[in-house]
């Protein structure tokens, strides 16, 4: 890979992940760089979230390790582990907003728990953050009042409230539309330019891939490994993997041939 | 990692002998090293208090040794351009790196200045103006909600199969056969403790054998009815508000809306009719056992079985039981329209289900005591 002299913020090493018996993903190693965007995507019930859960230590690895920033957070516990997952800034694939707190209190949330700032430091960090990502107008208003974009964006500036420039995000645009969506899209990139934020992605949004990353990491629900890890440009012409290119090409199985020859 | 991020200001810097130049015609503000959510509270405080204290000076914020500012850091450089200035004392940023100054551009001085509170102060009197409004519409909303109930009773009465006895039935062996232990063993302790307290003063005046009476009428006309109710309010009413209350967060609503049926003729009327019909058979049980407990207790006090029930029959009417059943009807009216009215309205999300709940149970509450009042002024 070109970016070997660039530091590695995540690093899985031969991870094995999966339920009881049912083993998911198996020997995986992979890395994501700094200021890099990085998508994991596969069909419906590869281990996506699973993998995303297991790299925030939401759920523990059967085997192998997950660094940040050098660390490992499947052997730390406690303040450490509580440390390490600070640095990481998640959005759920609901949004997971806190009902009973409007669009600000939720995104001070974090600052309110972990800092020393004053309360209109807070405001105002919070602010400009809601701000950043189109926001402002909304910060009364609770989060059963928004819409999925809303949500999705209020959510993305609660993850970033603390600072972390590590992000990652559970399907962002699932369920949006094809503007909300790649306004997302927009933000996204612009975060990292403006504050050089790393982003793991769990989508399977083809268009939102292509404008935004800079590697996919494809997952196989039947060979439980990683079937490709390269950019989508790249995986989509010339990847020596027919599953791969049948993906990035939106092409569906095969059909049967006709039985009765006719066209 | 990187080392924290520090600020070097011309007063609090030179106490430290970590000079910074202070010349007569401005202020240097040196930020150096990392400034995050972590290390900008001692930054932000000291960099505010360099501007106050030099108020007629131009400042200049050096960020040359700046490595990083996440948000926090970043709202910490546009709080220290957007103070308020004597005109000739600027504050400048110099060699902020073009990320961060691009960033800045967005954000005009003016963006935010709305204070941390904008909540207008409300004076007492006027809480208490706007308080009442609430509920005396509160209380039209209810009475809306009940005629609205009863119209798409009415309505049903011609159309067979409307109501679905069979949902009638569920809910009423929810709310009825499975809340008689808890009415039994509440009814009974009544009945004792009542029996009990009263007898214990009767004694004083050898007047043992009229706590009969008492006990009869408090149980028969009060305490039965009103104990069942405040235990249905509790155990029933919020189990409506949060069923209901869910199905409206998940759109089940909606959904029955949508298939023509009315949420109400659907989800409503079975539950008030089910707590109609059990709530009055519930507080004849607690009374039955409210006056057992009692005739235990009084033999204690050397009045008889046989005694208690002579002096019993003479003490209380028919009337007496017919007054305590028809407001266990009006209690069990009031539990399940309120339980299913808060249900109907509840917001979304998973807090408002839980307030629902919460305030379903106590305007039931609210509501037996101050019905229970008109009653007694009523049957005086």
């Amino acid at each position: 890979m070109a970016q070997t002299q660039a530091q590695s913020v995540i690093s899985v090493r031969n991870l094995r992940m999966g339920y009881g018996a049912r083993v998911l993903l198996d020997d995986a190693s992979f890395e994501v760089y700094r200021k890099e965007i990085v998508v994991i995507l596969g069909g419906s019930g590869s281990g996506k979230s699973t993998l995303m859960k297991n790299l925030i230590g939401l759920h523990p690895p059967m085997a192998g390790d997950v660094l940040i920033d050098g660390e490992s957070l499947v052997g730390a516990s406690g303040e450490d582990k509580a440390r390490l997952q600070r640095k990481l800034g998640v959005m759920y694939q609901s949004g997971a907003m806190f009902g009973s707190l409007n669009v600000l209190e939720n995104v001070r949330f974090p600052l309110d728990r972990f800092t020393e700032l004053t309360l209109a430091e807070k405001n105002l960090t919070a602010r400009m953050l809601l701000h950043m990502l189109e926001m402002a107008q909304s910060e009364s208003l609770m989060p059963g009042e928004l819409s999925g974009g809303m949500l999705k964006r209020a959510a993305i500036a609660r993850a970033m409230a603390l600072g972390c420039d590590i992000l990652l995000l559970d399907e962002p645009s699932a369920g949006l539309d094809p503007i909300t969506a790649a306004n997302l899209d927009r933000t996204i990139l612009s975060l990292r330019m403006n504050l050089g934020v790393t982003f793991v992605v769990v989508t399977h949004e083809l268009q939102s891939i292509f404008a935004i990353a800079d590697r996919a990491i494809m997952l196989d629900p039947v060979s439980r490994a990683i079937i490709a890890d390269d950019s989508p440009a790249t995986l989509r012409d010339h990847s020596a993997d027919a599953r791969v290119r049948q993906f990035f090409n939106r092409r569906p199985d095969e059909i049967p041939a006709n039985p009765y020859g006719r066209e | 990692m990187a080392d924290d991020g520090r600020l070097r200001a011309s007063g609090r810097a030179a106490d430290r002998g970590d000079a910074v130049t202070a010349t007569a015609d401005g202020v240097r503000v040196v930020l150096e090293g990392r400034i995050t959510a972590h290390t900008a509270v001692p930054i932000w405080q000291s960099a505010i208090e360099t501007l106050t204290r030099n108020p007629d000076r131009p400042v200049v914020v050096d960020a040359s040794g700046l490595e990083y500012a996440d948000n926090v850091g970043i709202a910490l450089l546009f709080d220290l351009t957007r103070q308020e200035r004597l005109p000739g004392a600027k504050v400048q940023l110099e060699a902020l790196p073009p990320n961060i100054a691009a960033l800045l551009h967005r954000f005009e001085p003016h963006d935010f200045v709305t204070g941390a509170s904008t909540r207008r102060h409300i004076r007492t009197l006027e809480e208490i103006g706007r308080a009442t409004a609430r509920q005396v519409a509160y209380l039209e909303e209810l009475l809306e909600f009940l005629g609205g109930c009863l119209r798409v009773l009415w309505q049903a009465r011609s159309r067979p199969g409307a109501i679905n006895w069979g949902d009638v039935l569920d809910v009423a062996t929810e709310v009825g056969a499975n809340a008689v232990p808890i009415v039994l063993l509440v009814g009974f302790l009544i009945g004792v403790i009542i029996a009990f307290e009263v007898g214990l003063v009767a004694r004083q005046f050898g007047a043992v054998i009229f706590v009969v009476n008492g006990v009869g009428i408090a149980m028969l006309r009060e305490l039965g009815p009103l104990m069942t109710a405040i235990v249905l309010a509790g155990r029933t009413g919020a189990a409506f508000a949060a069923q209901i209350g869910t199905q409206k967060v998940n759109e089940e609503l909606n959904a029955i809306s949508t298939f023509g049926l009315d949420p109400i003729e659907f989800l409503v009327l079975p539950r008030i009719l089910a707590a109609i019909l059990v709530v009055p058979l519930l507080a004849a049980l607690a009374d039955v056992v409210g006056l057992f407990g009692g005739a235990l207790v009084m033999a204690s006090f050397d009045v008889s079985f046989l005694q208690f029930c002579t002096r019993l029959l003479g003490a209380v009417t028919a009337g007496d039981l017919i007054i305590g059943i028809i407001k266990a009807v009006v209690f069990g009216l009031t539990i399940a329209t309120v339980g299913c009215h808060r249900g109907m309205r509840t917001g979304a999300g998973a807090t408002s289900v839980g307030l629902s709940a919460t305030s379903a149970v106590v305007t039931s509450l609210v509501l037996i005591i101050v019905i229970d009042g008109l009653f007694a002024i009523l049957t005086s």
